[in-house]
Order: C-alpha cells, then sequence, then structure tokens
C-alpha cells in the first residue's frame, strides 16, 4: 500500500514535496487554505535574480504535482494523536488517518498598516511590495499614475529587524526584493529619481551583489543608509520622507510620487494554530521550532511531522524549494527504515 | 455618682500619660516645622483659607467624612469602609463621650487628661444613682463597635480578598507593633472595665463581662493588672505612633485645610509633600491600582512603599520608584487621603543633580512665528464663523508619528468650516511636558516661553490639540490669557452640538479608552464619550473613567523599558475588550501606538471615527 | 609644517588606545540598551530638535563610545526629551533614560 502523507500548505514549498513524493510513489494530499495553489509566489510577477516570471515555476510545480489529492478552499479543523499516527479532521467533513505531515505552512506579509507613521492607508501614494507585483502584473492598481514620476522611494524592512512591530528577525529577501523592483520600476519610469532607504544592505545569494551593482551602475539607483521614520503629505499630495543619511550623518528629506514599503515576512498565525494542534513548539521569532537550526532544520521535535519552506523562517524560493526536497527525502528515509 | 479615689490620681495614668505628653508634643513641633517649611505665599495662603467660610465648611466636611467616616473606602468596598471607620469613628466617640461624662459627673477634674480615659476606675455608681446609664451604655455601644472594626481587621490580615484587596500592604515592624498594640487598646479596655463594672457600673457589654469574671475570679485585685496594662498599651501605640503608618491620623488632620487651601507639591520632602507621606495609612489601595503591578515584582514599587522609603530616606529606592512610575495618576485618584503619588514622583525627581543642562539658546522661534499667521479659510464651507473664530492647531511631537491622527483632525475641521492654521507643520517646539515629567523645570520653562511666543504672535482665539499630553502642560503652565486651549475631543463634541458637523451613527460598537493625562489629567470624561456615542455604540472596559488603566506607553516613565511595558499593555486591552467591542477608540496618539502593537481590533483614535463617520 | 599644505588636527582622528570607556561602561551598566544601537538613524530623522543642533542620539553614543565626548554634549543640549526617538527606535531602546543618564554621570571638560 502506498503510504499517504500529508502536505499542509500549497505553497512552492508544498507543490515541490509532492512532486517528488509523488516520484517516489508515495501518495501525498495537499491541503490549502486558499483557493489556489502557490501560495505568495503566484501573487508574484519575476523572481530575483535572473527575473524568471513567477509564472512558470509556479505553472511547472502544478504540472508535476498534478496527481496529488489537492483539496482547495480547505482548512485543518483538528489533528488527534492515535498510537503511531495522526487522525486530521478537515473543514470540509473529510478525515484522514496518516503516519506522515509535511508542514509548509508557510509566512504572512507583515501588515504595513501597523507601522502607521510610514502611512499605508493613510497616504495615496504609499504602496507594498506585494501591491507593487500585484501592478507588474495586472496593470491595476489606483494608487499608482502612469503619467511619469520625478522620484520613487524604497523603504526596506518594514515590520522586518523592527521589535515594535514584534518581529526582530530580517526578513531576507527584502533587500534584493527591493533591488529587483527598483530596476523594474526604473525601466518603466525612466526619468524618476529612485531611492533605496535601506538599514544594512544583506545581498548574500548567488548573483545578488551582481544585482546591486547594476541597480547602482546600469539604473543610478540611489541608496541610502538610513530608516525612514516620518512620512508626511505636502499641499499637492505627494509624500515627503523624512530619514537621517547617516553616512553623511544628516537628516535627509525627499518628496516622492510613489512609495514602496518592503513589508516583511513574519509567521503565519494559521500555521501556529495548526501547530498548536499537535503541541509544536513555537520559536521566539514566532516560527515553527525545528529540531535544531543546523542539522534537521526539516525536523519537528514530534514524530512524523516535517517541516519545510519559511513556516520556519524567512526563505528565498530556492531556499524554499531545496527544502522541500530534503524533507522529502527526510520522510522517504524515515519510511524506508520503519520498513526494515 | 462619686468618685472613689480623693486624688483622682493612680499610678498605673502614668504610661498614658507619658505616651500621650510624647505624641502631642511631636505632632505640635512637626506641624509648626511643616508650616513653616511652605513658601511664604503658601503659608499666607494657608492661613487666610481659615477665613473663608467656604473653604472652612470644606475642611469640617473633609475631616468627618475622611478621617472619622472614611466615605472613599466605603464607596470603594462596603466591609473596607466599616473597618475603617468603626475604629476611627468608634474611638472618636469614646473619646468625645468620655470627656463629656467627665464634664457632667466630675467637672472637678477636666484638668487631669488621663481622667476621662480611666473614668471608670475612679468612679463608683451605685444601683439606686444610676446615673449615668444613657452614656454607659453609649460607651458600651461604641466600645462593640470599635471590636468589631478590630476583628475584621484581624480577619482582613489573613483575607484580604474579602474586602476587595488583592494584595495589601507589607507592614513594617513599626506598623506591626502599632498595629498589635491597637488590636490590644479595646479588648484591655474591656477587661479593665469589665472587672470594675460593679463598682462604676456599666452598661450590657461591661455588666454582662463583669458577671461572667466574677463567676471565677472574685478577688477585687485582679482589676488593677489590667487597667496597667490598659495605660501600657495605650503608651506603646502613642510611642510607636509618628514612627508607623498610623501617623496619618494627625497628619491628615493638617492635610485636609492644606489641600483645601490648594497648597501644590513643591518641594521633594519639605512642606506638604512630607505631609503627604506622613498622611499615607499605608492601606495599600494603590498597589492594586497600579498598572505596574501585572508584573509582580512592581508592587512594591507602589505609591505607599514610595512613602515609606521617604520616610526612612532610603535614596536608592527612593529614586529607583520615582523614575519608574508611569505618572499616570491612578493612585492619586484612588487614595482615600488625597496622597499625590504622581506629583510627589516628580519632585523627587526634580532635586537630581544634573551636570549637563541643556541650552535651547539657538532654538529659534521666530521662523515659526512667520510661518502661523496663514489660516486656513474654507470658504467652500463656511457655515457660522461668527466669532471671528482663529484656530491654531498644535499636533504634537506624538502625532507626528500617527498621521492618520492629522490627516482626519484637518479633514474635519475643514467640513467643519473653521478657520484653521496648523503651528507645527515642519515639526515644533515640544510643550515641555515631558521634561516637566522628568523633573527638569529650568529647560521645560524654556520651551514653554518660546512656544508662548510663538501661540501669542498667530493671533489665534483657539488653541487646538491633539496630544492630552501637550494639553494638561498648556493648561497647567502656559499664559495664554484670552486663548482658549481645547483637546480635539472637546472641541469635536462642540462643534457636533453646535451642528457643524453632521456625523452619521452606526452599529459598531466601541470601547473608548480614558488617557490618563486627559482623563485624570484634565477631567474630561464626559465630551469624549458623548463623540463616540454621536458615531457608534459606546461600549466601557471594566475599568474606566478616574479608574481607567494606562495603556503602558507612557511617557512618563523614565526607567521602564519597550519590554517591561509589554504585560501593562496587554492588561490595558485586555480591561477596554471586556465587553468584546469592535474597535477600541482612544483620544491620545501614544495610547494608539502602543495599543496598535498588541491589540487583536482595530485601535482609532477619536478623530479618525468622527471623520470616517461624516459626510459633508 | 606650513609647506606641506595639510596637517593633522587631533580631533579629526580616533585613537581608540586612548579612548576611556569608564563612563561610557557605567552608563551601559545603568542601560544595557545603549549596547544595542544599529544605526539605523530613524532617531534624528525624527528628532525636533536636529534641525537647531544636529541632535541624534545615535551620533551621541557612537561620539561618547570613540571618545568624542565633548561633541556628544554638543548635540544632545537641545534634547526636549520629547520621546520621540524612543517611539521609533526600532531596538526599543530606552533613549529617554539614555539622555537623562549621560547628563548625570558625565561631566564637561572645564569642570572636571
Amino acid at each position: 500500500m502506498k503510504e499517504i502523507i500529508v502536505i499542509i500548505g500549497g505553497g512552492i514549498a508544498g507543490l515541490e514535496a509532492a512532486s517528488n513524493l509523488l516520484k517516489l510513489g508515495y501518495s501525498p494530499i495537499i491541503i490549502e487554505k486558499s483557493d489556489h495553489l502557490g501560495g505568495h509566489v503566484a501573487n508574484w510577477h519575476k523572481l530575483f535574480p535572473d527575473l524568471t516570471p513567477a509564472k512558470d515555476l509556479v505553472d511547472e510545480l502544478i504540472a508535476s504535482s498534478k496527481d496529488a489529492n489537492i483539496f482547495l478552499n480547505t482548512e485543518v479543523s483538528f489533528i488527534n494523536r492515535l498510537k503511531d499516527s495522526y487522525n486530521i479532521m478537515l473543514s470540509n467533513g473529510i478525515s484522514i488517518i496518516t503516519k506522515y505531515i509535511l508542514m509548509t505552512t508557510g509566512f504572512r506579509l507583515f501588515e504595513a498598516s501597523k507601522k502607521e507613521e510610514y502611512g499605508y492607508g493613510i497616504y495615496n501614494q504609499v504602496i507594498t511590495n506585494s501591491d507593487l507585483e500585484h501592478w507588474f502584473n495586472t496593470g491595476q492598481d489606483k494608487r499608482i499614475d502612469e503619467s511619469p514620476m520625478n522620484a520613487i522611494g524604497f523603504v526596506h524592512c518594514v515590520g522586518s529587524r523592527d521589535e515594535k512591530a514584534r518581529n526582530s528577525q530580517c526578513s531576507k529577501v527584502c533587500c534584493i526584493t527591493a533591488i529587483k523592483q527598483a530596476i523594474e520600476l526604473k525601466e518603466k519610469f525612466p526619468d524618476a529619481q529612485i531611492y533605496c532607504f535601506y538599514m544594512d544592505l544583506r545581498l548574500f545569494g548567488k548573483k545578488f551583489e551582481d544585482f546591486y551593482t547594476k541597480a547602482q551602475r546600469d539604473h543610478g539607483i540611489h541608496f541610502i543608509r538610513g530608516r525612514v521614520s516620518e512620512v508626511g503629505e505636502n499641499i499637492e499630495g505627494k509624500v515627503i520622507v523624512k530619514a537621517e543619511d547617516t553616512l553623511a550623518g544628516k537628516p535627509i528629506k525627499v518628496t516622492l510620487d510613489l512609495l514602496v514599503l518592503m513589508s516583511g515576512m513574519v509567521c503565519n498565525p494559521d500555521s501556529s494554530k495548526t501547530a498548536s494542534m499537535m503541541a509544536l513548539p513555537i520559536d521566539s521569532d514566532g516560527f515553527l521550532k525545528s529540531s535544531d537550526n543546523v542539522f534537521h532544520i526539516t525536523a519537528s521535535p514530534k514524530k512524523g511531522i516535517f517541516y519545510a519552506g519559511a513556516c520556519t523562517g524567512p526563505k528565498t524560493v530556492p531556499e524554499t524549494l531545496a527544502e522541500a526536497r530534503s524533507a522529502v527525502l527526510d520522510i522517504h528515509s524515515h519510511i524506508t527504515s520503519q520498513e526494515k | 455618682m462619686r468618685e472613689i479615689y480623693l486624688s483622682g490620681f493612680n499610678t498605673f495614668v502614668l504610661p498614658f500619660m507619658f505616651g500621650m505628653l510624647f505624641v502631642l508634643g511631636w505632632c505640635l513641633i512637626g506641624a509648626v516645622r511643616i508650616i513653616f517649611q511652605l513658601t511664604p505665599d503658601d503659608r499666607k495662603k494657608f492661613f487666610l483659607s481659615f477665613l473663608n467660610p467656604k473653604i472652612m465648611l470644606k475642611n469640617i466636611r473633609d475631616w468627618f467624612c475622611d478621617c472619622l467616616f472614611h466615605v472613599k473606602l466605603w464607596k470603594r468596598n462596603k466591609l473596607l469602609g466599616y473597618m475603617h471607620s468603626s475604629i476611627a469613628f468608634g474611638w472618636f466617640m469614646l473619646i468625645v463621650i468620655g470627656h463629656i461624662e467627665v464634664f457632667l459627673y466630675t467637672p472637678q477634674r477636666v484638668h487631669q487628661i488621663w481622667y476621662p480615659i480611666f473614668f471608670r476606675y475612679f468612679v463608683a455608681v451605685t444601683d439606686s444613682t444610676m446615673k449615668g446609664s444613657f452614656f454607659f451604655f453609649l460607651m458600651d455601644f461604641f466600645l462593640l463597635v470599635v471590636l468589631s472594626g478590630i476583628v475584621l481587621a484581624i480577619i482582613k490580615r489573613a483575607r484580604s480578598r474579602i474586602f476587595g484587596m488583592r494584595r495589601t500592604t507589607r507592614a513594617s515592624l513599626t506598623d506591626l507593633i502599632g498595629l498589635y498594640s491597637l488590636w490590644a487598646i479595646f479588648p484591655l479596655r474591656l477587661l479593665a472595665e469589665g472587672f470594675t463594672a460593679d463598682i462604676s457600673g456599666g452598661s450590657f457589654l461591661t455588666k454582662s463581662l463583669n458577671l461572667v469574671l466574677h463567676s471565677f475570679l472574685s478577688d477585687q485585685m485582679n482589676m488593677l493588672p489590667t487597667w496597667w496594662a490598659y495605660s501600657i498599651a495605650l503608651c506603646i501605640f502613642m510611642c510607636i505612633l509618628p514612627f508607623s503608618r498610623y501617623m496619618h491620623i494627625p497628619a491628615e488632620i493638617l492635610l485636609i485645610p492644606m489641600r483645601n487651601a490648594g497648597i501644590p507639591v513643591r518641594h521633594a520632602r519639605k512642606g506638604i509633600s512630607r505631609l503627604q507621606v506622613y498622611s499615607c495609612p499605608s492601606c495599600g489601595v494603590c498597589i492594586d491600582a497600579c498598572p505596574m503591578g501585572v508584573v509582580k515584582a512592581n508592587s512594591k514599587d507602589a505609591t505607599v512603599y514610595l512613602n515609606r522609603q521617604i520616610k526612612r530616606s532610603n535614596e536608592r529606592r527612593i529614586e529607583e520608584i520615582s523614575d519608574k512610575c508611569l505618572l499616570c495618576g491612578k493612585c492619586t485618584a484612588v487614595c482615600p487621603v488625597g496622597v499625590e503619588g504622581d506629583r510627589i514622583r516628580i519632585a523627587q525627581r526634580s532635586i537630581r543633580p544634573y551636570n549637563l543642562t541643556p541650552d535651547y539658546s539657538n532654538i529659534d522661534e521666530n521662523s515659526a512665528i512667520l510661518a502661523v499667521n496663514n489660516f486656513v479659510s474654507t470658504e467652500n464651507n463656511v457655515v457660522s464663523n461668527t466669532n471671528n473664530e482663529r484656530v491654531l492647531y498644535f499636533a504634537g511631537c506624538m502625532t507626528a508619528l500617527t498621521p492618520g491622527i492629522r490627516k482626519s483632525m484637518e479633514s474635519v475641521l475643514r467640513k467643519a468650516g473653521v478657520s484653521y492654521e496648523m503651528m507645527d507643520k515642519d515639526g515644533g517646539i515640544c510643550c515641555g511636558r515631558p521634561m516637566l515629567m522628568a523633573g527638569r523645570k529650568a529647560p521645560a520653562k524654556e520651551m514653554i516661553r518660546k512656544n508662548t511666543n510663538i501661540i501669542k504672535a498667530s493671533g489665534a482665539t483657539t488653541l487646538l490639540l491633539s496630544c492630552p499630553i501637550c494639553l494638561k502642560v498648556f493648561k497647567e503652565e502656559y499664559e495664554l490669557e484670552g486663548i482658549e486651549i481645547i483637546h480635539h475631543s472637546e472641541y469635536m463634541d462642540r462643534l457636533i452640538a453646535e451642528g457643524r458637523l453632521h456625523v452619521e451613527s452606526s452599529d459598531v460598537r466601541y470601547a473608548y479608552h480614558d488617557p490618563c493625562e486627559l482623563g485624570r489629567g484634565c477631567g474630561i470624561y464626559e465630551q469624549p464619550r458623548r463623540v463616540v456615542a454621536a458615531a457608534g455604540q459606546l461600549v466601557e472596559g471594566a475599568k474606566s473613567g478616574k479608574e481607567s488603566i494606562c495603556c503602558g506607553g507612557s511617557l512618563g516613565s523614565l526607567s521602564l523599558g519597550f519590554e517591561q511595558r509589554k504585560l501593562m499593555t496587554e492588561n490595558a486591552i485586555n480591561n477596554l475588550t471586556a465587553d468584546n467591542p469592535d474597535a477600541i477608540v482612544t483620544a491620545c496618539p501614544l495610547c494608539k501606538t502602543t495599543f496598535g502593537r498588541y491589540a487583536d481590533r482595530p485601535v482609532v483614535d477619536i478623530v479618525e471615527v468622527i471623520d470616517s463617520k461624516t459626510g459633508n | 609644517m606650513n609647506g606641506f599644505g595639510f596637517r593633522l588636527s587631533p580631533s579629526s582622528a580616533i585613537n581608540l588606545d586612548k579612548v576611556d570607556r569608564s563612563r561610557f561602561e557605567e552608563l551601559c551598566s545603568i542601560e544595557p540598551d545603549a549596547l544595542r544601537c544599529m544605526s539605523c538613524g530613524s532617531c534624528s530623522a525624527t528628532c525636533p530638535a536636529a534641525q537647531f543642533s544636529g541632535m541624534s542620539i545615535r551620533k551621541v553614543l557612537l561620539n561618547l563610545q570613540r571618545g568624542k565626548e565633548e561633541e556628544a554634549f554638543r548635540l544632545m543640549s537641545n534634547c526636549m526629551l520629547c520621546g520621540k526617538c524612543t517611539m521609533v527606535c526600532p531596538r526599543g531602546i530606552n533613549t529617554r533614560r539614555i539622555v537623562l543618564t549621560i547628563s548625570r554621570i558625565y561631566e564637561k571638560e572645564e569642570k572636571r
């Protein structure tokens, strides 16, 4: 009999895990809360650093995992621990008994309106990174004027590295995402001055640094080391950003046509809710806690429960995919060792 | 009634006399010192207040209501109120009636001050001459009242929750000696009077006790030791009184007229602040009231302990306690004797030496003065601008971080057709309140001077504020004759009442949070509630109004760190959401930011509510 | 020295070997968060005193750690203690306490 493996979350981690499990001959079941697969990546336009269309990646993942059992618009109602397996009750009334659960519950974007000083939801010209990707995809956003813009700003670390926003961790991908989006906007509005307000630029991944250089040299994007502390509005309805240029050691003020807030990754409350049904530990940053953070990132302290992707902390797309495969291999070796 | 001793004296009165003279002398010297520590102006004001019949009447009322009947404690908890007032009023009546007896029956003994106290030892009554039976009954009755209070006090030591108190004060050694001697006085008095009741006469209590005692103790000589014990208990109590919390009994008598005369706390340790410290009865009502108390370790930083440490001159702890406080003023609001915990703490901060002092000479208010002479007239919607009202809107430092409040305020002003001008469009000079809270009066005065110049130069008739922290200092410390100082919640209340703002009501259930500086600080409770009720359904938190709980974000605390405030904020939110409202409404930018961090539902300012519910 | 067209000013360079850290350590014993600043600049950007004296609690802390105390005191001289920096600090540093503590434990050169 084929072993059933329940995957909670149909984002890229869940899909990649399902497709690999299928290849190994298992029977994965994906439980997805929303009405579509691919999670956050499905709403994205292009992926750094090669500007791969996100749609291509998601389509490929969906195609390779189409043989899995997929429940959309479905949530986990409760989970019972049986002797050596779990009984999962779904919101659509179906119950599943399985020995293996893979948590790919992902993250949630920080609610930018929580940082009121940045004016999201108050000023018309303030949008988030995900609003911008949505506009790239659909071309529809009332806040973005198609007429030429003079100046555009990006605020890094919105809700990340911020104890006041209750997220002290670095969201890892915003630096490179801001650079990517800045380049994309510069291509659409070549005459606009673009300013990135950062605290530290953390460009650790492959080709990230090249991307940064490209943004500086080829696109003339200005990088200002200083966290924005206040956003105001002038009489014409343009936003005024106040920061300190910490390298010049002087307060700095600039008038902008558009301000993009780089909302960070925070723990997904649904993830914590599901975790609490299985008494899984939550880390101090609110994300799920792995057995250890070096050798067993994909293992939970509970037997038969595994993690992959951003449910344990902010991750890039390649990291998430790699973790999904790694978790599949963990599950596979666990099953084969049981059979012996 | 006849006397049975010629001299009217027995050696057992000596301990009492010693204690009595000691405590009277101590209090007299103390009172004179405190009065002389007042500034000459305050002292004059204090003495003149006795000539004002209105204040004098209030004094008399307060003496009775506060010292004897403990009305404020009754309001808090009936049992607690009864306990305190039975002892205080009962004892007072025993003394008064004792003196009446002496006046009526043995007027030749009036000058012997121990005589009323030990009256029944010295007199005898025969059955045929029961002249004093009415007074005997009263004396026994009030003794019973006091004894019932003592019984409750003993129960309270073990089970304070019955009296509505979660936490009570940890007694110091002198407090304990005072407490036990106080508890001993009245049973010993009962015993002594019981022994002599067959000679001196007595009433239902003493007479019946006499019968019981004589059923197994027939020797008359037993009575002398009990009178000695009674006198010694009184002596111990009176000698320990100045060093224990019972000092509040005489101190409060002086505090009441000083408070009614309006003498403010000016010095950390002298004058009225010292008097307030001694007036603290260590009842511990402030411990439960303190918003910092959610962290158990903080309950030793309540006002009652500050008072104790000031008495002991423990400088390290005084500094720690006074720096930690949020200055929310709740301890002052609930204190039954009127100790101003927040002002006393600011006074402690004010005597701290600083090597570096700010210098604002290069802060130039002239550029700001030029900028404020440009009132925005909203011609499109001029409704009833009959009185040439020119509103100067000072949003305040904190509002710069909550642009939603500022934007909604401007929108509401435009909708109501108000002619207004922003005072701090590009950042202004701080109002001075945060500096005052840190106890640094001189630099605060400098800021106040500069802002006063700007406001006066603007030609405004009204100064509109969004931040209650600013509001309090503008009302209390600024001299802006002819300019009305008003908070936006009051102003909107007026605009709605005058029909200049048309608010559409809704079903949204709003829980209103009283910001400390607006409610307890400026006494504004009703206006914001009327405004909220115009826009939706007003819901109250479990505790509200005078007893609302500080959001935890207060600038008052100098030492509390960000993490340490979290539990206080969560506790305040739980208090507000007790009735499960849809949103929390506040009227302070600081409360809004603080609640916004941890609340599970929207937190909005009152002006944002009105802006969203106003059409025009 | 005139002929070279440049000269070394003693105040323009920082010699960490000669920095007296004792008072900064005293400050940190009272408010350990003084060490947690990551120099993001939020405080300076929001500071209402910044436009008058260039006040920046970030720079004050940096100058104290680099032994440039007089410069720190100059920056601080316009602090109004309004608390905006405390509000915006992403590390939750109690900047008002730091200002008050510096004012107490440090002394100006001429006084020492």
